[in-house]
């Protein structure tokens, strides 16, 4: 399942990461977000996209666009 | 060969901190990632034991995807250029190990000589985390210190690192970060995080938790402060609530320093021989500069809020808080941190831009940050909301002018909005680009850091408007004074002595005091500043501005402030009724020759426009040709944002005295 399909506040691991460019991927996977990192969708701003989640430990904004591409499994 | 100690990091891993401790500087500090955009340098030591810091702006992994990332690699790919004796002092959160320490891993693969300082220890600690700082420099082959920069520990252990030299001449195989394939940074960023995670799983013990407490402590803020019915209601309220304190609780103080300067302006008349100097300074230097010296208070005011705001954290949820709502006028919550800054001053603004990605979108945001209602139009929308509108004028129970004040904040951005609409059709145009945003656990501000960073902005402030007001005023003030119109003066200075020759009475007093005032408005009307005026009013007369206004807003095209301190020096060398009590009472009490008030609210709503949409800051516009590469954009922003200027004055004027 995608990050988007998951439920909040359940623990969630990153199998991959699904972005065609390389080096945004990297980039990404600086920021934390990469896989085999512990996240769990916490909850959503007030408009509902982005999406706070806890990546690794630090509390990331994610858009939903980009939930729609990490892949998780439940931890 | 320089000796010098490049900061690096991620971006809000104590950075800035570590530096102002290293330092002693004052840079400033927040608690959001591109707080620092710019590298900042101070020194280190004394002596042979010198050397130079560098603070260098954040950096997510080994590839630069913004302006602000750009700038910290072409540091260091060029101090290995110039071979500078260099060592790169990596600054790592100590709760969010494993992701910072992939950068110091990566620069050392690189080539480049790196210490490892692990910050926020005392968070960690807080937070249940063990480090074996031995193990894990053991590791990662490097000098690794547990410090908390914050707090000046380990800050000892930090300066004997730094102190022996040399530190590390060889740079000779360092990777060139400008000239590098992406592919292989890409290598690199991933054996980094390896190697990273390798180090941090040896020397790390983790609290077994799932949630550290520092981050629950967020998470339950966050579920109050982001909720879907609270959050937007918090976010609106706080900037309102900081707008009403801009007026409730600087004006006691305003009018302090008003009256005390009054007062000092009015004991040296007394003090100092009539003649030049004293007209130059008390009705040219002092009036200038206190015209602007009163607006401190308020200034101050923004700044602690502000300040505040930064210091917490709260600054990254609010932008994505309205990250959604930006994205239909083509903007993102990017755009929230420049914006917000511009509050301050449109330079950090333009500069804060850096850290957007795409570059049509930088660019977007730094032709739109100006509009934001910086501190210099502060004591602009000051003086004319406090010398027009009402203090009885309370809607609803609130200050009235602290609402006009409101107004004029909320129009410099729904303008801003406006624009960013019509340009997404244009060129500029690019679809929403970035798809995260960290946000930093909340932090209570620390007072000191708090005091600091207020009182470098207030000393700013006073630096560039006291010194670009005083060399203003001394030029206003000579062509106020120059050249003496005798045909004017001659009849009024013969009443003048008419009058003197009689004898002394109330009456011959107030005739007096009624003369002389004419004498001054002659003089500056004769003057050449008075001519001048005069020449550009036709220009400006559909606005409604008089040609007192008129040449106040031409010398503020320099500096916004400025047009406070021309209107002062104009009024008081005009010896106009109530100038002496003040301009704002001046310009409440001024007259045109029919006995109406010569300034209708018209020209104060006309006013207000001008300045929220004109370009009136010289060090804007070279901020934004150094940020665009060019004076191709700061031209066309000046000139389009004057145009647009011009036409909604006219068009405020003429609607708010139809209204009233």
């Amino acid at each position: 399942m995608t990050l988007e399909d998951a439920g909040f506040n359940v623990s969630l691991r990153i199998e991959a990461v699904e972005l065609p460019d390389a080096a945004e991927k990297a980039r990404l996977s600086g920021v934390g977000l990469r896989a085999g990192a512990a996240v769990v969708k916490i909850m959503p701003t007030p408009l509902q996209d982005p999406v706070s989640c806890k990546v690794g430990a630090q509390l990331l904004a994610v858009e939903r666009r980009l939930l729609r591409r990490v892949r998780v499994v439940l931890s | 060969m320089g000796r010098v100690i490049a900061l690096a990091g991620r971006p809000n891993t104590g950075k800035t901190t570590l530096f102002n401790a290293l330092t002693g500087l004052r840079q400033r500090v927040g608690n959001y990632a591109g707080c620092t955009v710019e590298k900042n340098e101070g020194s280190f030591g004394d002596g042979p034991e010198k050397a130079d810091v560098v603070d260098l702006p954040g950096t997510h992994s080994l590839l630069p995807a913004t302006q602000d990332e750009r700038v910290a690699f072409r540091f260091l790919s060029e101090s290995a250029d110039q071979a500078q004796d260099l060592l790169v002092l990596c600054v790592a959160e100590a709760s969010n190990l494993v992701n910072d320490v992939a950068l110091a891993a990566g620069l050392k693969d690189a080539g480049y000589p790196v210490a490892l300082v692990v910050n926020m220890i005392d968070e960690a600690r807080q937070n249940g985390i063990l480090i074996n700082g031995a193990l894990l420099a053991e590791e990662l082959g490097m000098p690794v210190i547990l410090a908390s920069a914050r707090h000046g520990e380990g800050l000892d252990d930090v300066a004997d690192l730094i102190r022996p030299g040399p530190l590390r001449a060889d740079l000779t195989r360092a990777i060139d970060f400008r000239a590098a394939q992406t592919e292989t940074l890409r290598l690199l960023q991933e054996k980094a995080e390896a190697e990273a995670e390798r180090a941090c799983a040896a020397a790390v013990t983790l609290p077994g938790r799932a949630f550290l407490p520092t981050i629950e402590r967020s998470i339950r803020i966050d579920r109050v402060l982001m909720h879907p019915a609270a959050g937007p209601i918090i976010l609106a309220a706080t900037m309102f609530l900081l707008f009403q304190a801009l007026f409730i609780w600087a004006q006691p103080l305003m009018n302090l320093l008003q009256d005390g300067l009054t007062a000092f302006a009015g004991g040296l008349r007394h003090v100092i021989p009539a003649g030049p100097a004293a007209s130059f300074l008390c009705d040219g230097a002092i009036p200038g500069i206190s015209a602007v010296v009163v607006f401190v208070p308020q200034i101050a005011i923004l700044f602690i809020l502000i300040g505040t705001l930064e210091q917490t954290g709260y600054l990254p949820r609010a932008g994505a808080m309205v990250d959604r709502a930006l994205r239909p006028f083509g903007l993102d919550g990017k755009v929230f941190i420049p914006f917000l800054s511009s509050f301050a001053c449109a330079i950090p603004g333009v500069m804060a831009a850096r850290t957007i990605a795409s570059e049509k979108r930088r660019l977007v945001a730094v032709l739109l940050a100006p509009l934001m209602t910086c501190s210099a139009r502060l004591p602009v929308y000051a003086l004319i909301i406090t010398a027009f509108v009402p203090a009885a004028f309370r809607p609803l129970g609130f200050d009235g002018r602290g609402l006009v004040m409101a107004g004029m904040y909320g129009f410099g951005v729904v303008f801003a909005l406006l624009l960013a609409f019509a340009l997404k059709w244009t060129s500029l145009y690019e679809a929403h680009p970035s798809p995260i945003t960290v946000l930093p656990p909340y932090r209570l501000p620390l007072p000191r850091d708090l005091a600091r960073y207020v009182w470098a902005r207030c000393r700013h402030f006073l630096e560039r408007a006291g010194k670009v007001i005083f060399v203003v005023s001394l030029g206003l003030w000579a062509m106020s004074c120059f050249p003496r119109n005798k045909t004017l003066l001659a009849p009024i200075d013969a009443q003048i002595a008419q009058v003197k020759s009689g004898p002394a009475s109330p009456e011959q007093a107030a005739l007096l005091q009624t003369l002389t005032r004419q004498e001054d408005a002659a003089r500056i009307k004769g003057s050449l500043l008075g001519m001048t005026g005069r020449a550009i009013e036709p220009v400006f007369r559909p606005l409604g501005w008089d040609w007192r206004v008129s040449v106040s807003v031409l010398a503020s095209l320099a500096a916004r402030e400025v047009f406070v301190g021309t209107l002062g020096t104009i009024y008081a060398m005009g010896g106009e009724e109530g100038s002496r009590q003040g301009l704002i009472k001046a310009l409440r009490d001024a007259k045109n020759p029919q006995g109406l008030p010569r300034y209708p609210l018209g020209t104060a709503a006309s006013l207000l426009i001008f300045f929220a949409v004109a370009l009136q800051c010289v060090s804007t516009i070279a901020i934004v040709r150094r940020e665009t590469g060019g004076w191709k954009w700061a031209l066309i922003q000046f000139a389009v944002f004057f145009v647009m200027a011009y036409g909604l004055s006219f068009a405020a004027f003429h609607l708010v005295n139809f209204l009233a």
